[in-house]
């Protein structure tokens, strides 16, 4: 059986042993937990995904179930561009345990061709005083601590991973 | 269908808003004292309806289902409705529309809205760590996006940018808002004044924002009595406070959906105000004044123009030459706001309830001359969501 990979991080507590879903600060990412379990394993792979609408060609973000321009279900999953630029940006102390302090937030602006237009991120990687409006930045991944499932009998180990950006090197 | 009947706000009161040593269910108890004293006679029986409105009560308070609780501890025996509404800062706001609903159709007669939570908890950790759970959990938190300031940072940082504001600017609304703040009892901030020197030197939190940008966690209840006009003519002397129209707007739960260009323009709430206006048949010179969410400074600079109070983009120029202030075209959060009485999320919407109420009819602290329309606003998410309340002297 897989080691379970225990965290120092309080976002993913264990009490007595028993790991808690409600104070899990990252997704749920098991197929036996949620449907758009796709996106996590492409993002394994350093894919980052969504549902696109074979009915009405509207692509979502998040990935869905049903699409929410005409509520289809008959999606496909489409690769989306990894690179956008930073439209504003900012850092705070202070954030959420489990996160670095000073934590580096963006919002960024993707190109025409991009189907989303901003999306808010946090950049890891890099100081705030290193970046600035304009800047390039691409979608980095990394794991995050897995947690334990029970299925039948069994406690099955669910690895995870999660996003976020960085900068471009110039 | 029996003919439409009008909504009245009668009176309110709230608990004193602060790091309080109390439960949620304490601060309702002392925000429904305040309510007896507000509306003298009153009593738990007379009414027949419960909107209780609270976010965080499920997390920080161990208690889910919570309006049959909250009914059972203010004495109430509800019989037309028993409801929690669970909207993060516009939870009482969205409580007054759906009490509206209620009198207006005639289901309910006598509805007692209400609304807390207990931000402050034992270890500060957890009060930010909660909020991660108020945001799209999956998406945006998992970014660390828990409490608001970065998000409203960037919102200061796009609005300096496309339409000049100052750090003075934003100042200028904490200052004022203070000011306001300083003679009421139940503000986090009561007593504490502030200028515009004090205001520039504060510790930086998240630029641009200094400490007096923000408002504070809060603990704290309100409650506020909505009646048909019959019955609330049996319940008070009083002039009655009519809702005359409102408007509720939701555009997205996560930052991929910004329904504009920038962050400095707020479409979604400039849509909930068109919305509220009409339906109260009134425009924005008529309003008398306002209780808009001042999380943030930026805030309620942005609110002014998106409600029409000033051109698009003059919103800093407009708080700080006094259009906001008791004498000036709009004044806003007369009572203090969010920034100098504090936020305890689903307890604000009622709360600025409260201070309407009292402004219309005659016997606010800082008492705007001759008002007879007002207004309340509420965002809440990362500015996905916005709510208006129109009030006035006169029904529709």
């Amino acid at each position: 059986m897989a080691e379970l990979k225990t965290s120092q991080i309080v976002g993913t507590p264990y009490i007595d042993g028993k790991y808690a879903a409600i104070l899990d600060m990252w997704p749920l990412e098991a197929p036996e937990c949620n449907r758009i379990y796709p996106f996590y394993d492409n993002l394994k792979q350093g894919r980052w995904t969504t549902t696109k609408c074979k009915k009405c060609g509207n692509i979502d973000y998040p990935p869905g179930v049903a699409c929410t321009k005409c509520w289809s279900d008959d999606l496909e999953w489409v690769d989306l561009p990894k690179t956008a630029r930073i439209a504003a940006v900012t850092e705070m102390a202070g954030p959420p345990t489990g996160f670095e302090s000073p934590l580096v937030m963006a919002w960024l602006g993707f190109d025409k061709s991009h189907p989303l237009k901003h999306l808010l991120v946090r950049l890891i990687n890099c100081k705030l005083a290193d970046v600035k409006n304009g800047d390039e930045v691409k979608l980095v991944t990394f794991e995050v601590p897995s947690h334990p499932i029970d299925v039948k009998k069994e406690t099955k180990i669910c690895d995870r991973v999660y996003y976020a950006f960085e900068p471009v090197k110039k | 269908m029996a003919q439409k009947k009008n909504a009245v706000i009668v009176g309110g009161g709230t608990s004193k808003f602060g790091v309080r040593a109390a439960t949620i269910f304490d601060m309702l108890q002392e925000a429904a004292n305040a309510l007896s004293k507000d509306i003298p006679g009153l009593k738990p029986k007379d009414v027949d309806g419960l909107i209780f409105a609270s976010t965080t009560a499920g997390r920080n308070s161990n208690s889910l289902n919570t309006a049959p609780i909250v009914a059972h501890r203010l004495g109430i025996y509800p019989t037309s409705i028993c409801v929690r509404v669970d909207t993060l800062c516009s939870g009482s706001n969205t409580a007054i529309i759906l009490a509206t609903g209620l009198i207006e159709s005639g289901i309910s007669d006598c509805i007692l809205v209400c609304g807390t939570e207990k931000l402050n908890m034992p270890q500060r950790w957890e009060s930010v760590y909660m909020n991660l759970i108020t945001n799209d959990h999956d998406w945006d938190s998992a970014m660390g996006l828990a409490v608001p300031p970065p998000f409203f940072t960037m919102i200061a940082q796009h609005h300096m940018k496309k339409y000049g504001t100052t750090k003075e600017q934003m100042g200028a609304v904490s200052v004022t808002n203070y000011a306001y703040g300083f003679n009421n009892p139940n503000a986090q901030f009561g007593g504490k004044s502030l200028n515009l020197d004090e205001y520039l030197v504060a510790r930086t939190v998240c630029e641009p924002f200094g400490l007096n940008d923000c408002c504070p966690v809060t603990d704290g209840a309100s409650a506020v009595i909505v009646a048909s006009e019959e019955r609330a003519k049996a319940m008070t002397d009083r002039p009655l406070v009519y809702i005359r129209g409102t408007g509720q707007t939701s555009t997205h739960g996560m930052s991929a959906h910004w329904p504009a260009d920038t962050l400095a323009d707020w479409p979604h709430l400039k849509h909930a105000g068109e919305i509220a206006y009409k339906a109260a048949g009134l425009t924005p010179k008529d309003i008398d004044v306002a209780q808009t969410h001042d999380c943030f400074t930026i805030s309620e600079i942005i609110e002014v123009e998106e409600l029409g109070f000033c051109k698009k983009g003059e919103g800093g120029e407009f708080c700080a030459s006094g259009g906001i202030k008791v004498d000036g075209q709009t004044p806003v959060n007369t009572d203090g706001g969010l920034l100098a009485i504090g936020h305890p999320y689903g307890a604000t919407g009622a709360r600025q309830a409260v201070e309407i109420c009292k402004q219309l009819q005659g016997r606010a602290l800082n008492q705007v001359k001759d008002a007879k329309f007002g207004l309340t606003h509420n965002l809440s998410g990362v500015c996905a969501q916005h709510t208006v309340v129109i009030y006035g002297t006169e029904p529709r």
